[in-house]
């Protein structure tokens, strides 16, 4: 193909992520090292009333020609990352009218943490319960391979804020698992104390991601040459040392791909963090960006939060991105 | 393998101890698996009481209320209509521009189609809240956040990457020769594709579509923080009921939540291959 030929065929797709995904990333980069404040004015407004007249000021958002409320940006640079770092501001090139409250807290640092707290426990119960499954449903009799699938991607398909919600109403004070727990004599208030409500987020991490391993699994151990396992029959192996030596290491590069997915997946969770613990307990990158910008109304530290984000992504992603380029370039 | 044959055919009816006491730890797991969303389907026909009482009773009385004061009385049908709109666009404009964009890159051997794929795999694991201060910021000053075509373009744009990666690799098994026979029959290389590739490509087109269609159907983060209360779809309607004190708000969250994943039952019912295939074929092709 031609590269104008190709250029035609990709255009409107490279546009749609050039507007809506580059330049937002590139707005991000400046919007974390500003920080904007509405225009006041006064305005004075003569009253005129049956006891003669006075003049009444009073403050208003200056506004343009349309009706939007003008602002004006200032240059902080590093005050909003500092911040979130917790690290002392240096304040002389502060903000004016806002100070910035600086708790000496890394607010990053613990939602990228509990990520890594989080991504380090899901990823080897993932790969374990998958894997268990896929060896278990090859057992069993075809015609009901197509119902145990069906049911194992429930959790996986599932809307991630609807299936959080479930286990929250599972979980909760009252709900069905803490009366059960209550009936044998054990009280446990899941979601309200730090140890149990990381337990839950954990929980719902491998009950979400679980699926998508054992479905993954599953088609590889299709690809598993029977010859070979035949063989190694043959020669006297038994079933444990034929799953050892001839399957497993058959299923070894479906186990990579299986992490980095979900690798790149945990660097980005948030609904169950936002469901189960409001971000009391735990937290991560994803909701930190979220709540300073929903909850704290502040588009531009926000935007520090997104940039510090995006340079964690991109070591997460060096290693990928280097792979493919290999893999590519050897296809070639 | 043909030994376990020929006992079958021999012993039809032999019970089989350890084969029985797997599918029953199997179907023992899958139903625990299923249980959180089972039983919210259960507790979504209870009054509050019931729905959260130390008794585990089944005899309790069943009521429709929480569905009917949802759908009927606080107007759920506008947030299903709103996600039937918007997925349905989405779905449509991401396959139509990433059909073209995943034909172009399976067959241009150039560089460019390699960075460009290169940056969508970069773009494929941005979180998506980095890009809300950018959205807020810029939807404000054009005066068109809170409408359905922004969050529709946006959507589209999220599911992007994922597509033309998806689409390319169908493309790619897709033999150049049937190009070059159309072409050769003088065809443009638009119409090659249009009357050629894309009637083959259906299955690939079907798997795809499937997926774009469960981001946008799935998505809570962009569509609730892009859109207020009218405009909402339904995963953005039921946050209410995260943080519900009420007894009213969070059954009808429950009841949301239960019509929310219904049709994606229907969906995993009808669709299993494609999304199986979808699935795996990243990780098995390569």
């Amino acid at each position: 193909m031609k590269l104008a030929t190709f250029l035609k065929f990709t255009l409107p797709s490279a546009v749609t992520m050039a507007v809506l995904l580059a330049l937002p990333l590139l707005m991000t980069i400046w919007l974390s090292v500003v920080n904007c404040s509405p225009v006041l004015e006064l305005q004075k407004t003569e009253q005129t009333g049956p006891f003669g007249s006075h003049v009444v000021t009073a403050q208003r958002f200056k506004v343009d020609a349309n009706g939007q409320a003008l602002k004006s940006c200032q240059f902080v640079g590093f005050d909003f990352y500092k911040n979130i770092l917790g690290i002392q501001s240096s304040s002389a090139a502060g903000p004016v009218d806002q100070k910035l409250p600086t708790d000496g807290h890394n607010e990053f640092l613990n939602a990228l943490s509990f990520t890594l707290l989080y991504t380090a426990v899901t990823t080897p119960f993932i790969l374990l319960i998958g894997l268990v499954l896929a060896l278990v449903t090859q057992k069993i009799s075809d015609r009901f391979k197509g119902l145990v699938i069906s049911m194992a991607l429930l959790p996986f398909i599932i809307t991630p804020v609807v299936g959080a919600l479930a286990i929250k109403w599972l979980f909760r004070d009252d709900g069905l698992v803490f009366n059960l727990l209550s009936h044998v004599g054990v009280q446990i208030y899941w979601m309200s104390e730090a140890w149990s409500a990381k337990l839950l987020v954990i929980f719902y991490g491998v009950w979400h991601v679980s699926p998508f391993a054992f479905i993954v699994l599953y088609a590889g151990l299709q690809g598993v040459p029977q010859d070979s396992i035949e063989a190694a029959r043959l020669d006297g192996a038994s079933k444990l040392q034929v799953l050892w030596f001839v399957t497993l290491p058959h299923l070894a590069p479906l186990t990579i791909f299986i992490t980095l997915i979900h690798l790149m997946d945990s660097y980005r969770v948030f609904e169950p963090i936002l469901v189960l613990t409001q971000g009391v307990f735990t937290t991560s990158v994803q909701f930190l960006t979220y709540s300073i910008l929903l909850d704290e109304s502040n588009p531009y530290k926000a935007s520090a939060a997104s940039v510090l984000t995006l340079v964690g992504i991109g070591f997460l992603l060096a290693p990928l991105l280097k792979r493919t380029w290999n893999e590519q370039r050897n296809s070639r | 393998m043909s030994s376990e044959i020929l006992a079958k055919l021999n012993m039809p009816h032999k019970f089989n101890l350890s084969k029985f006491a797997l599918y029953l730890a199997l179907f023992a797991w899958l139903i625990l698996n299923c249980l959180p969303i089972l039983w919210m389907g259960v507790i979504s026909f209870r009054d509050y009481i019931d729905a959260f009482s130390p008794s585990l009773s089944f005899n309790v009385p069943l009521t429709f209320a929480n569905y009917s004061n949802l759908w009927i009385d606080n107007k759920f049908y506008q947030n299903f209509y709103n996600t039937c709109f918007v997925t349905f666009f989405v779905v449509l404009i991401s396959l139509s521009i990433g059909c073209l964009a995943g034909y172009g890159l399976s067959r241009y051997k150039g560089r460019i189609g390699f960075i460009l794929l290169l940056v969508a795999l970069a773009f494929r694991a941005i979180p998506h809240s980095t890009l809300l201060p950018s959205f807020f910021t810029m939807f404000d000053a054009l005066g068109i956040r809170n409408t359905s075509f922004t969050l529709i373009l946006v959507l589209v744009s999220i599911n992007q990457p994922f597509t033309i990666w998806m689409l390319r690799s169908f493309f790619i098994h897709i033999p150049t020769e049937l190009d070059e026979a159309a072409q050769m029959d003088g065809c443009s290389s638009f119409q090659a594709f249009f009357k050629v590739i894309v009637p083959v490509m259906w299955p690939g087109i079907v798997t795809t579509g499937l997926f774009s269609f469960l981001l946008a159907y799935n998505d809570f983060l962009l569509s609730s923080a892009l859109t207020n209360t009218e405009m909402m779809t339904m995963p953005a309607a039921i946050a209410n009921s995260i943080h519900a004190e009420s007894e009213s708000f969070l059954m009808q969250g429950i009841a949301g939540a239960v019509s929310i994943t219904i049709p994606l039952i229907l969906l995993i019912a009808i669709f299993q291959k494609q999304i199986v295939s979808g699935l795996t074929q990243g990780a098995v092709k390569g």
